[in-house]
């Protein structure tokens, strides 16, 4: 039961808080389990009240180690501590584990009491994953709550220590599913082998590196596609739907466009699903790099000249940005008040991104009306940044001239100055 | 036709003083004499600044709203307002920095033993008057720099001993830097200390004029001892010196104006997050540096209090040295004054060095 609480408490991300339960309530003062497991020599049994030790959401609100397995905590030998009239259950393991947990995190009354805002719909979200469904198949092997939560030693969700933290969750599934020899009795609907390199390619993606180097604890792992609890592979036409929840303005123009009809696995046809790199221009259009290239080609191919005339938009827009940016930083370096040109240069850049947008349509009348707009902001940047350029010349022209005269003056007057001198 | 002018005038106010004034008016010549031009050179950069702050006030709009967009319009978009800007910018740092070399060397020659205590003590309040317009002058771009180093600057203020809180809200126009401060620093810099400062001037320039220039303690000495005292006229053999050193100035400006524009920065944001790298303007920066060096507590008061206070009774000591130094009263060399005036010089330059590329 212990086990089982503790579980479920991290699988929700919220914690119980402090406060002891009548539910496994502890009597303070000598714990019998921890007085004999640590002097036990099998690392497995001695290991448990070692990690229980350490911090644990359930031990800080009052739990032991009887609310979880049972048996008498007052007890001085074993077999009245073991007993199975106190309760004893032993480790919990396969469905044990799901009904002990459950006992305490699916009842919303309880919670109330320790985590009043955590969720108690746990243990039904198993039940609809795959996890969840094979343990209920007799399937031990798979996933339960300690596989991710831990079992002794649980630490809260927002612990970075957490196994179930962002930035670890990928790890922790990892642990599971990047091993060959764990997931060599599993297969895929077609009856080929379940693949082990989800985790290897997730680390290439641009997903991986956003959490890992960018601190963006937003940004997906594993469970943010495939849902936690009621983990699943996220069905093939679902896929849009799923990367639509981060990138809703992407899937809304996928939507419209002619290749959600055709697109069997939506985004992931072009973007891929674990190792999604960082998109670039190159993608489009029909060149060496590019994706469109892969189903569309020639002249009289429609999608492969809508794709060349997207591309070509996009990079003359990028290209007159670029030229503009370094215009206008030379006059900045050289003094000049370019705030305005700045602003239309970030106006100019947001239509960048808008064209690249919606380019998901796959509509290159609509994008190459986004990107001639950006194009006139552009060009009325670049106007104002050759003025700038222009009235620096001025400014330099103005000050050697004005420094001449200024010159002559010094020289007539230290002239005269000596000839007053020599006159006194 | 100009004689006709003169003339027309002479006969209608009579002239004569004024011509025999021109006429007699000598300055010395001696080694030091170099010294002399800094005080006209400093008159000329703030009648530099009068002229170009003028000009800046047709567009400027003393608002936390308008105020940085004014600026923003008079560099990129008034004729010719970029050089006003930059050139009233940069000859408010030259000004401060002149009128720091015009204050040593004053001091270092003696020149505000008797009789010409009152000159000092004018000039004293000038120096301090044109720190003030600097201050204030520095946060009327309403730019993010100058708003958060005038938030540090007014609460070192309110670390006055009795005075220090109803001293910042004076300042501040209220507990924090808002649009009420822009407004206060506004009417204090373009109206109160231009009437004071003018009038200041114009005694300070009676003052100088009335008793002449002062001489070294050396050269009075060997004048006493009936040597004779080689002088210049200041018509128009002096004044075409000053004018020349003018001319220079006006260059340097111009230079400087042109290949340095004076940074406009970035809008101040009231509830932004301090940008790294705030410091006040370099002529506070010593005092700046120093109070940071100070530990939170000393003598058990509040370590910025006692900088506070010290700094106060620095400036005090300095006002009044002509009635300290007794030794230059009588004209005699006073080498503890000299000693005292080049550890501040030293210490003011080796602290501005270093708060200005401390992080």
């Amino acid at each position: 039961m212990f086990i089982a609480l503790r579980i479920f408490l991290a699988v929700s991300g919220l914690s119980l808080v402090t406060a002891s339960v009548a539910v496994g309530q502890t009597p303070a003062g000598r714990n019998a389990c921890v007085s004999c497991h640590t002097r036990l020599t099998d690392s497995r049994l001695a290991k448990p009240p070692e990690l229980f030790a350490q911090p644990d959401i359930h031990r800080e609100s009052g739990f032991a180690c009887v609310d979880c397995h049972g048996g008498d905590l007052a007890a001085t030998e074993k077999t009245r501590a073991h007993d199975a009239a106190h309760g004893f259950k032993g480790k919990p393991a396969g469905q044990t584990v799901i009904t002990t947990c459950v006992r305490c995190h699916s009842d919303a009354a309880l919670m109330r009491r320790f985590a009043p805002r955590q969720r108690v719909d746990q243990a039904i979200e198993y039940a609809t994953s795959v996890h969840g469904k094979r343990l209920a198949a007799g399937d031990t092997k798979v996933a339960t709550c300690a596989s991710c939560h831990g079992a002794h030693g649980i630490r809260r969700v927002k612990d970075a220590k957490s196994p179930v933290f962002p930035t670890n969750v990928a790890r922790t599934c990892a642990s599971c599913h990047a091993s060959k020899q764990h997931m060599s009795s599993y297969t895929l609907a077609d009856g080929t082998p379940l693949p082990t390199n989800q985790f290897a390619e997730y680390q290439k993606s641009v997903h991986y590196a956003a959490l890992t180097k960018g601190d963006d604890l937003s940004a997906p792992s594993c469970n943010a596609c495939h849902g936690n609890h009621g983990a699943a592979p996220p069905g093939v036409g679902s896929v849009a739907n799923v990367c639509g929840t981060c990138h809703a303005v992407f899937a809304q123009k996928f939507e419209a466009s002619v290749h959600r009809q055709i697109f069997d696995k939506g985004c992931v046809e072009c973007h891929g699903n674990h190792a999604v790199l960082k998109p670039s221009d190159e993608m489009l259009g029909t060149g060496a790099h590019a994706i469109c290239a892969t189903c569309h080609s020639g002249a009289d191919d429609k999608g492969a000249v809508a794709a060349d005339r997207m591309r070509g938009d996009i990079d003359r827009l990028k290209g007159a940005i670029d030229g503009t940016s370094a215009l206008v930083a030379h006059v900045k370096n050289a003094g000049m008040e370019v705030s305005a040109q700045e602003l239309a240069l970030a106006e100019a850049r947001s239509h960048l991104t808008l064209g690249r947008t919606e380019m998901h349509a796959s509509d290159a009348v609509r994008v190459d009306a986004i990107i001639q707009e950006g194009l006139t902001i552009v060009t009325g940047a670049d106007v104002a940044g050759q003025r700038a350029v222009g009235e620096l010349k001025f400014r330099r022209t103005g000050l050697a001239i004005s420094l001449g005269a200024i010159m002559l003056v010094v020289v007539a007057l230290g002239l005269k100055i000596r000839q007053l001198d020599r006159q006194a | 036709m100009m004689q006709q002018v003169v003339d027309w005038i002479d006969e209608r106010i009579d002239l004569s003083g004024i011509r025999h004034f021109i006429a007699e008016k000598g300055v010395p010549i001696h080694t030091q004499k170099i010294w002399y031009y800094l005080g006209g050179l400093t008159l000329f950069l703030f009648a530099v600044q009068i002229v170009t702050g003028i000009l800046l006030l047709l567009y400027y709009r003393p608002s936390a709203a308008e105020a940085y967009e004014s600026v923003q319009f008079i560099v990129s978009d008034v004729e010719f307002g970029w050089l006003i800007r930059n050139i009233h910018s940069w000859s408010a740092n030259l000004l401060i920095a002149v009128a720091f070399a015009h204050f040593f060397s004053v001091f270092l020659l003696k020149s505000y033993r008797k009789p010409r205590e009152l000159t000092w003590l004018t000039g004293m309040v000038l120096l301090f008057l044109m720190l003030a317009f600097g201050f204030s002058g520095y946060l009327l771009p309403w730019n993010e720099l100058s708003f958060f180093a005038t938030k540090v600057g007014t609460a070192i203020g309110g670390a006055v001993p009795l005075v220090g809180r109803f001293l910042l809200r004076l300042i501040r126009g209220g507990d924090d830097v808002t649009g009420a401060t822009l407004s206060r620093f506004y009417g204090l810099h373009v109206a109160v200390l231009p009437a004071i400062t003018t009038a200041f001037v114009a005694l300070h320039l009676l003052l100088v004029q009335r008793q002449g220039m002062s001489v070294p303690i050396e050269v009075e000495q060997r004048v006493k001892a009936g040597e004779r005292l080689r002088q210049m006229p200041f018509f128009p053999n002096y004044i075409l010196r000053e004018v020349l050193a003018w001319y220079v100035a006006l260059a340097i400006l111009a230079a400087l104006a042109a290949f340095y524009p004076w940074k406009l920065g970035k809008k101040a944001e009231l509830f932004a997050v301090v940008p790294p790298g705030i410091r006040p303007e370099w002529y506070f920066l010593a005092m700046f540096h120093t109070l940071k060096l100070l530990p939170s507590h000393m003598l058990g008061f509040e370590g910025e209090r006692v900088g506070v206070i010290a700094f106060g009774l620095s400036a005090l000591f300095f006002v009044l040295v002509p009635f300290l130094d007794a030794r230059s009263s009588r004209s005699e060399r006073s080498p503890l004054f000299t000693a005292l005036a080049v550890f501040a010089l030293v210490y003011l330059v080796t602290f501005t060095i270093i708060g200005y590329f401390a992080k």
